[in-house]
């Protein structure tokens, strides 16, 4: 019995391994990849697996596009008409146009949006009014810290993207470096705009930072 | 039996190649080459004659290609013998015995079944699972049809309509034991797999109807559209109407229903915001 046990994973390894290029060529659409892995085993296809990803790259990216997008609003809520505005406005453009790159990503990968939209439409809001109501500094305060989260999020992901196949993903590769690049610019701005000066920066950031992480967490998995 | 249902997959997979090498060691090698041309294959283009291998078979972890083949038309086989056992289903039901007999017509033995759940859920399940892709082939086609100009686009609520109807209709042949069927699929063990399978196939509707939503409606659409699915399922197992008259046209209310659904969340959502700019205006006034 210890023998066969020892067997076992070399015997499961080998299969799958082997098996994996022909899988998804044989089989598509014979089995879902759940209803396999339920009665005849877990077949990992490069095709499943590589679906597997993008899903969660797109899902996870349009919900933080889209919490971006409400932070903002919420923010231009409080001081659209202070002097802060136009800075303000200029960067929920630039996320309006993200947002829009994602819907289009998403109907084109048939990918599901995450369950906690309506959750993030509120939260999202509410952060970005209430760091508004700080004044503009604490406003300030709320961009750099989920920029800063967000260029980590998507370098991560390119990071990912990278080792997984970098020819296969070079369109999505080159969309998340430009908003990267995007979101690193906001953060630079919002840094330029006394962001530091904000009333218990430190701390702010860090809880800010914190629910940016669970909220990346929670939506590539729901 | 109970220690073959406590085997987890690698196991079964090599009990499965063990049955098979038994099998076709007892008789000639002809029938498994002859089931190619079996009508009810459902891979005829990945289809390869089953090669016996020439050497002794010591191990899988050896290097040759003959071992992923082999491999590989194991499944493929497994799924010819569930789908020549569905000839049986209307005699036997969704049984152990239906699939003994198709793997009877494939030239086997009927240790063969030995392989499957003695509940019939693979059966089931592979039934269900082919259904799904004949449905995904012909909503494809549609399309293509539609995009080279050759037919005109349907209407949304004609068009879930349209889908729904042809894939029950795939249930009418086993109608009569199909409530057996979806009881199968309820036991616990095979929830994931059938809601896995239920919501591709719901899924696939929506995306062929054109859906492009990426808010929550994307959920709403599906979870409305498998309500009326399942709806219209459990009708039709019940309607012994001339070809399911009564059945199609509950289907066609319950699709008008959802349809209106959609419309009422609009108008209600556009009274609400009424309402809202009505007391914001008010606040203004007497604030002033």
């Amino acid at each position: 019995m210890e023998v066969a046990a020892a067997v076992a994973p070399a015997v499961r390894r080998s299969l799958w391994q082997r098996r994996a290029p022909r899988c998804a060529a044989g089989l598509q659409g014979s089995w879902p990849r759940a209803a396999r892995r339920g009665t005849l085993g877990i077949c990992s296809t490069p095709a499943g697996h590589g679906k597997a990803v993008v899903d969660r790259v797109i899902r996870v990216d349009h919900a933080g596009e889209y919490g971006a997008n409400r932070i903002y609003a919420g923010q231009m809520a409080v001081l659209g008409r202070s002097s802060a505005g136009p800075v303000i406005q200029q960067m929920w453009n630039q996320e309006k146009d993200h947002l829009k790159k994602f819907n289009e990503l998403m109907v084109a990968y048939r990918v599901r949006p995450t369950v906690l939209l309506p959750f993030w439409n509120v939260a999202g809001f509410v952060l970005g009014a209430g760091t508004a109501l700080l004044g503009k500094k604490g406003a300030m305060a709320c961009t750099v810290a989920v920029e800063e989260s967000i260029s980590d999020h998507y370098n991560s992901q390119i990071r990912t993207l990278m080792e997984e196949d970098p020819e296969k993903y070079k369109e999505l590769l080159q969309i998340i470096k430009q908003f990267r690049d995007d979101e690193r610019e906001h953060h630079d701005i919002g840094l330029e705009h006394g962001a530091e000066a904000a009333p218990a920066y430190s701390i702010l950031k860090t809880a800010i930072q914190l629910g940016c992480k669970a909220a990346i967490f929670l939506s590539e998995r729901i | 039996a109970v220690a073959r249902c406590q085997l987890s997959p690698p196991w079964r997979a090599l009990q499965a190649s063990a049955v098979l090498r038994r099998v076709s060691d007892e008789q000639k090698k002809e029938p498994l080459a002859s089931s190619s041309q079996q009508q009810f294959d459902s891979h005829p283009a990945d289809h390869q004659p089953e090669q016996e291998p020439q050497g002794p078979r010591p191990s899988y972890t050896g290097q040759g290609g003959q071992e992923s083949e082999d491999y590989e038309s194991e499944e493929q086989l497994q799924h010819r013998i569930l789908t020549a056992a569905l000839e049986f289903v209307p005699e036997h039901g969704w049984t152990a015995e239906a699939i003994a007999e198709g793997a009877k017509t494939l030239g086997l033995s009927v240790a063969a079944a030995g392989m499957f759940h003695s509940d019939g859920s693979e059966l089931i399940l592979h039934f269900v699972s082919q259904c799904n892709t004949k449905l995904s082939e012909l909503l494809e086609q549609e399309q293509k049809l539609v995009q080279l100009g050759e037919a005109e686009k349907k209407p949304t609520d004609q068009f879930l309509r349209d889908a729904v109807e042809a894939r029950l209709r795939m249930l009418i042949p086993y109608i009569e034991k199909w409530p057996q069927a979806l009881s199968i699929l309820l036991l616990p063990h095979n929830i994931p797999s059938s809601l896995n399978l239920l919501t591709s196939m719901i899924d696939d509707i929506w995306h062929y109807a054109g859906d492009q939503s990426t808010d929550f409606n994307w959920y709403t659409r599906r979870a409305v559209l498998t309500g009326v699915y399942n709806t219209t399922e459990l009708v039709m197992i019940q309607d012994s109407s001339p070809d399911f008259e009564d059945t199609w046209r509950f289907l066609e209310n319950r699709v008008a229903d959802a349809m209106n659904m959609g419309n009422t969340a609009n108008q209600v959502q556009s009274t609400g915001e009424a309402v809202v700019q009505g007391l914001m205006g008010a606040a203004v006034t007497v604030s002033s």
